[in-house]
């Protein structure tokens, strides 16, 4: 619609009759009066916030005395020093960079089966999407359940019937529960990936693959040259969610392991709001939710940039 | 494949028909399918837990803000379309801070405006922030919008059609496909949140589905059939509604991604 509009824009002012110049001019700014509300949420909900947050990392308020001091950069000091606040990020960089890897591992084999034909496709297809679906943070909670570190534990009985063996500590040990977060968020995570890279796999002429087995490529060759290559754009895309979602992430270490044994699920976020909502250290969170959303702002810009050469180079 | 499928759905078979055995034949036969249909779980859950009062708060939430973020993002996109002026173009690109911005760098001058406006832990100030996904929104109509054929609303315009007739009449019903699709999956966002409610809503007779389940761990600890039960009543509403939607969640889903 947009090429349509400047060329009135244009015509509008010059070599008009005056009553029809009016008109124009009221109807443009009945059109401008459709942007208030978006103007409203955008100064009220993001701008207004936004500033109070970079302002407030620079202060030491309490938010209950009412005499603010400029503390300079000691609070982004601090944060780098904080035991809690480094082991939040310590943690999140990890899960973001082990879900996103061990999601993209999973996810893609997945897709390329499920592309198949098989008995019961889209009830499998179904099974694995349906994770998907409900809250991240109740299936937290069922799967704490599932992993309870005590004798009682889903998985501990299980194994305890099976094999005689445990009761392992999957949620109290420190390295144990880094990885069942982790491992619970691929479980949540892979069937919707390879539900993306399905969609990608699905505009693949199937004439490529037909030519490569002519001219004697294995099944092997024909996933690493034909469709490997040519998922590199989902890849990207998909990967990028990974890592924005999980600079994010937050509901499910919380409510699996509240962050714990310790600090060993820590996350940015939580650490944003237990120190910023619960205990009043708002110069302290501000400085973290400042360092995150640049953090986060990268990405997103690589994500633009990266996104943007390889449509480039595809078309 | 048939096989890895299973291993993903047992745990689900696993918890759904375990809701409706006794504790002992759960432990008898935890795989088996139930020898008599046993409701005592649900009974306990919904005399326990105030299930109904929370599935109506999750509802009349999702619905308000819902309605809010489609009035303001389809506004905008509108207003965007009819006038591509220098000004316009700006602010649109301005608008894409609402894209990077996580909602975690906001959050705690939010909940302080909150304070202020005495909307914390009340429904309505959960809709106040639930509107800022207006934005994104926004995006995903402004990109169909641009697709759609401009001489319709020239033709209404030559006709006589005010903008806001424009809007109401000819826009509106046009963007509905786009509509759907960004409503379903906002939806799910909403109902499925638990850090916004759990940050700004703290009253028990307030809480979201979500947050009820999160609230009555405790009150399960022990009782594992409970707790499963509880967390199957909870899933009903979004399997409903994610059959009926399927189509619309899997656009979205695409959508959201290739333009974010």
């Amino acid at each position: 619609m947009a090429p349509a509009e400047t060329s009135t824009e244009v015509s509008a002012g010059a070599g008009r009759p005056p009553r029809i110049r009016w008109a124009r001019a009221r109807e443009t700014s009945a059109n401008q009066l459709f942007l208030v509300p978006v103007a409203l949420v955008f100064v009220v909900l993001l701008v207004v916030p936004l500033t109070q947050t970079f302002y407030w990392s620079f202060t030491d308020f309490t938010g209950y005395s009412a005499e603010v001091k400029f503390v300079g950069l000691s609070n982004y000091g601090k944060v780098l020093t904080d035991p809690s606040m480094l082991a939040g990020l310590g943690f999140t960089l990890a899960f973001t960079i082990g879900s996103a890897v061990l999601i993209t591992v999973v996810a893609i084999p997945l897709a390329v089966v499920l592309n198949k034909k098989f008995f019961a496709r889209n009830f499998v297809r179904s099974v694995f999407f349906f994770p998907a679906i409900p809250s991240i943070a109740i299936l937290g909670l069922v799967w704490g359940y599932i992993l309870s570190p005590l004798g009682s534990g889903v998985l501990n009985s299980v194994l305890e019937s099976l094999f005689h063996a445990g009761p392992y500590p999957w949620l109290s040990d420190a390295t144990l529960a880094r990885v069942s977060v982790i491992v619970v968020a691929v479980w949540g995570g892979a069937g919707w990936h390879a539900m993306l890279y399905l969609a990608y796999l699905q505009s693949i002429p199937s004439d490529y693959y037909e030519v490569a087995t002519i001219d004697g490529a294995s099944a092997r060759q024909q996933f690493f040259h034909i469709t490997l290559p040519l998922l590199t754009p989902a890849i990207v895309i998909s990967n990028f969610l990974l890592m924005t979602g999980g600079l994010k992430v937050y509901d499910l270490p919380y409510t699996l392991t509240k962050g714990g044994p310790g600090f060993a699920t820590y996350t940015i976020t939580q650490s944003i709001i237990t120190s910023g909502v619960a205990q009043g250290r708002y110069g302290l969170a501000s400085a973290l939710a400042v360092l995150f959303t640049i953090a986060v702002g990268i990405v997103a810009v690589a994500q633009l940039w990266v996104s943007r050469r390889i449509e480039r180079r595809v078309l | 494949m048939i096989g890895l499928a299973c291993l993903v759905g047992v745990p689900l078979y696993y918890i759904v028909v375990n809701t409706v055995k006794t504790q002992e034949e759960m432990a008898r036969s935890p795989l088996a399918l139930p020898t008599k249909l046993f409701l005592d779980n649900y009974q306990r859950v919904f005399e326990t837990v105030p299930l109904g009062r929370s599935f109506l708060n999750t509802l009349i939430l999702t619905v308000a803000s819902i309605l809010a973020m489609l009035f303001v993002g389809s506004t905008a996109a509108y207003a965007m379309a009819m006038r591509a002026s220098r000004f316009n173009r700006f602010f649109g690109a301005l608008l894409l801070l609402g894209f990077i911005v996580p909602g975690q760098s906001t959050l705690i001058p939010l909940y302080r405006m909150l304070v202020d406006a005495e909307l914390v832990d009340t429904l309505r100030g959960l809709v106040v922030i639930y509107t800022g996904g207006s934005i994104f929104v926004y995006f995903l109509i402004q990109g169909y919008i641009s697709r759609l054929p401009f001489e319709i609303i020239e033709a209404a315009r030559i006709d006589g059609a005010g903008p806001f007739q424009i809007y109401w009449r000819i826009v509106l019903p046009l963007i509905r496909p786009i509509l759907a699709t960004v409503g379903v999956f906002q939806t799910m966002w909403i109902w499925n949140d638990f850090i916004t409610p759990s940050v700004f809503l703290s009253s028990p007779e307030k809480q979201t589905l979500v947050m009820q389940v999160y609230r009555s761990v405790g009150e399960f600890s022990t009782d594992w059939p409970g707790f499963m039960t509880m967390s199957v009543i909870v899933l009903i509403p979004m399997v409903v509604f994610f059959i009926l939607t399927q189509r619309h969640i899997v656009n979205g889903l695409l959508a959201g991604s290739v333009k974010s």
